[in-house]
């Protein structure tokens, strides 16, 4: 008799966590990776900023598809082995989707993991472009490559400054020589003279001799792609050599230390090519963010990457509502193939190529003022 | 003109090194050690130099050219007096204690010294207060400039440099030294205190190395913490190409270093300077094994 009672009663016992699992009525977990501790902390506890903000914002509202969003927040500490670990327990949590990790280094093991386990993995801010290289069907980025940057200052440099002869100058760092080749590639393709290409030492004080050479090259417009150390010391030897040159800088120069190591008068009008600053994002949904943001923590957002993980969110939340699905397969071909054109915190969304990386640009041309502020230059390509 | 203007720029970073490698040279032709400490003390007049002109520009309200002098004077004295520190905790005890420990516990004070600068002022680039330096410049040709700075550096690069040669060569204490140099026990049955004279040469040597990395700080403007290790070895090189111990030999080869840089930049690339100047370098020590005046000491020996 009791045997005969087993059956149905372990059928049922093991049945019951199933449909409990699959029923609507369970939250929709949401996974967010970054660096809580650790040499980036800033970014990760942005991030956790804007996306707990934006979950609220959601759940609020009625939810998704009817059900709360959980948010789930692992830190990786930016380290590789600790984000292997949390991508580990945040699949073991049962998450739909993940955001993370902030930097290629934690975001390379990790998506490893999530590409086994099969979980749509979108990162706000991991640029190398070998996240991408993988044929990982469920990885997208939100951020761009570095060679988008390239696209954007050959543009900006011949439709805006008209610039017939350019140099271009990096510092043999990966990531200036990344740049600085995708820029002439892009500024030859765009019948550009690229007219000196050339890297300096960045351990060195004294940049006179190359830009000796630079003054004689007959140049419209020079691009240096390092950083803003070495930026600001090009700026100022350059004005005492009697150097007229107009400066063009990639994102690393982004920085206000560059104008007091070159001093003020030597700095203004160089421009700028980067990401925006939150504020200057100028698009509805950028407004509403940066203006929740201050509402909810009485200060706006410090730094892009926080917009980029909140755009993460969004892209995930836009297409759980579009599939009507929780299913990554189901997501991720939503986004690989659909999603075009969406209003995105960061600007319009274009789409996703392929491989998963983010159609367009977003890049601003900025141009130092004669108070040393970065401001948007008015014209852009 | 371009030449003009490489060959310029040339000996103006050649007048930097030759005034930090005449510390490396006036240490070494009294002890036979190579103080690599010495870039670390340079580094150290630049730290002290910012620190005294933001306390004159906060006293002064404002930045005043005659704050630079009294500034200058106390980084030479501090520096100066660090420099005796350092010989007197770190090089006297070991002085008979053969050639390789006295090295080792140069570089030992070398990583010392930097990390405390690190540490105190941060790994951040550090920017001298403007108002100190002078604008302008003189065009001689087109594309042949001269900026007022650089006269400036000039002029007080070659007055140190002589000043020092005239008190060697001229004075009690400059002829005690070269005694000393030539061999410490004979010097002191002459009735030369040697402790002392080594002791002064540690105060002459790191006291112009602080003046020269005040100048550096004003010249360029900004720096960070590895200032003393960049221009150190460059300088400890120029040493060796004009004659290590030999004080017309570090002028030389800070001079010579500066050009061939330059001109290997120019004409080359910066990434293939170091190439053209250290290949310079080598041929120089296989025809000249003891450097360019190197040959002088030799003689005396």
């Amino acid at each position: 008799m009791l045997k005969k009672l087993m059956l149905p009663l372990l059928v049922l016992v093991l049945t019951i966590p199933m449909i409990a699992g699959c029923g609507d009525s369970g939250a929709i977990k949401i996974g967010l990776e970054g660096p809580m501790t650790g040499d980036y902390a800033y970014e990760g506890q942005g991030f956790e900023k804007a996306v707990s903000m934006l979950v609220e914002q959601t759940n609020e509202a009625g939810g998704l598809l009817g059900r709360e969003i959980e948010l789930i927040v692992e830190d990786d500490a930016g380290d590789p082995t600790q984000a292997a670990l949390v991508a580990q327990r945040l699949v073991d949590a049962g998450v739909v989707a993940v955001i993370g990790a902030y930097n290629s280094t934690a975001t390379e093991p990790a998506s490893e993991i999530y590409n086994d386990a099969g979980i749509l993995h979108v990162t706000p801010s991991s640029t190398a472009t070998r996240l991408t290289e993988k044929g990982f069907e469920r990885f997208f980025r939100v951020c761009f490559l570095d060679d988008r940057q390239g696209l954007f200052a050959a543009t900006f440099a011949d439709e805006v400054l008209g610039v017939q002869n350019l140099g271009i100058l990096h510092d043999n760092s990966t990531y200036a020589q990344g740049l600085a080749e995708h820029t002439r590639r892009y500024a030859e393709e765009a019948g550009i003279n690229v007219a000196f290409y050339d890297a300096i030492n960045p351990d060195d004080q004294d940049f006179t001799p190359i830009l000796t050479n630079i003054g004689g090259a007959g140049l419209d417009a020079i691009y240096f792609t390092g950083y803003h150390a070495q930026g600001g010391l090009l700026l100022k030897q350059a004005k005492e050599l009697g150097l007229d040159l107009t400066w063009m800088m990639g994102n690393a120069s982004n920085n206000p230390e560059l104008v007091q190591i070159a001093g003020l008068e030597n700095a203004v009008g160089t421009y700028i090519t980067t990401e925006p600053l939150p504020k200057d994002v100028d698009y509805p949904e950028a407004r509403k963010f940066v203006s929740d943001f201050e509402a909810e923590y009485g200060e706006p957002p410090a730094s892009v990457w926080w917009m980029m993980s909140a755009e993460a969110f969004n892209v995930i939340r836009y297409a759980i509502e579009q599939t009507d699905s929780t299913d990554s397969e189901v997501l991720a071909d939503f986004l690989h193939n659909e999603a075009k054109d969406i209003n995105g915190i960061t600007g319009p969304i274009l789409g996703w190529d392929e491989k998963g990386d983010r159609l367009g640009t977003i890049h601003l041309a900025y141009i130092i003022d004669e108070n040393g502020d970065f401001v948007v230059y008015p014209e852009q390509p | 003109m371009q030449f003009i203007q490489q060959l310029i720029n040339g000996i103006t970073i050649g007048a930097f090194y030759s005034l930090v490698a005449l510390g490396y040279t006036m240490v070494y032709g009294v002890l036979k050690l190579i103080n690599f400490a010495h870039g670390d003390l340079f580094m150290w007049g630049a730290y002290l130099g910012l620190t005294g002109l933001n306390v004159a520009v906060a006293l002064l309200s404002g930045p005043s050219a005659w704050a630079l002098i009294p500034v200058i004077i106390v980084v030479m004295l501090t520096v100066a007096l660090a420099g005796v520190l350092v010989e007197r905790v770190a090089y006297r005890p070991l002085r008979s204690a053969g050639r390789l420990a006295p090295v080792i516990s140069a570089l030992g004070v070398a990583f010392i010294l930097q990390s405390l600068a690190r540490n105190i002022y941060g790994a951040s680039w550090k920017t001298y207060p403007p108002g100190f330096t002078v604008s302008g410049g003189v065009t001689l040709t087109a594309g042949v400039r001269v900026s007022t700075m650089q006269i400036i550096v000039l002029v007080i690069s070659f007055l140190l440099m002589g000043g020092l040669y005239l008190f060697v060569q001229r004075t009690r204490i400059g002829t005690a030294m070269r005694a000393v140099s030539l061999d410490h026990d004979v010097s002191r049955l002459m009735g030369i205190d040697v402790n002392r004279i080594i002791a002064i040469v540690f105060l002459i040597g790191p006291g112009l190395g602080g003046v020269a990395g005040m100048i550096v700080g004003l010249y360029y403007g900004s720096f960070d913490f590895t200032l003393g290790w960049v221009f150190g070895l460059k300088a400890f090189i120029a040493a060796i190409l004009g004659g290590i111990g030999n004080i017309p030999g570090a002028m030389l080869g800070g001079m010579i270093l500066g050009i061939t840089e330059t001109l290997g930049a120019g004409y080359l690339s910066p990434q293939w300077k170091d190439v053209m100047a250290y290949l310079i370098l080598i041929v120089i020590l296989i025809f000249r094994p003891n450097g360019l005046l190197g040959e002088r000491v030799a003689e005396k020996v």
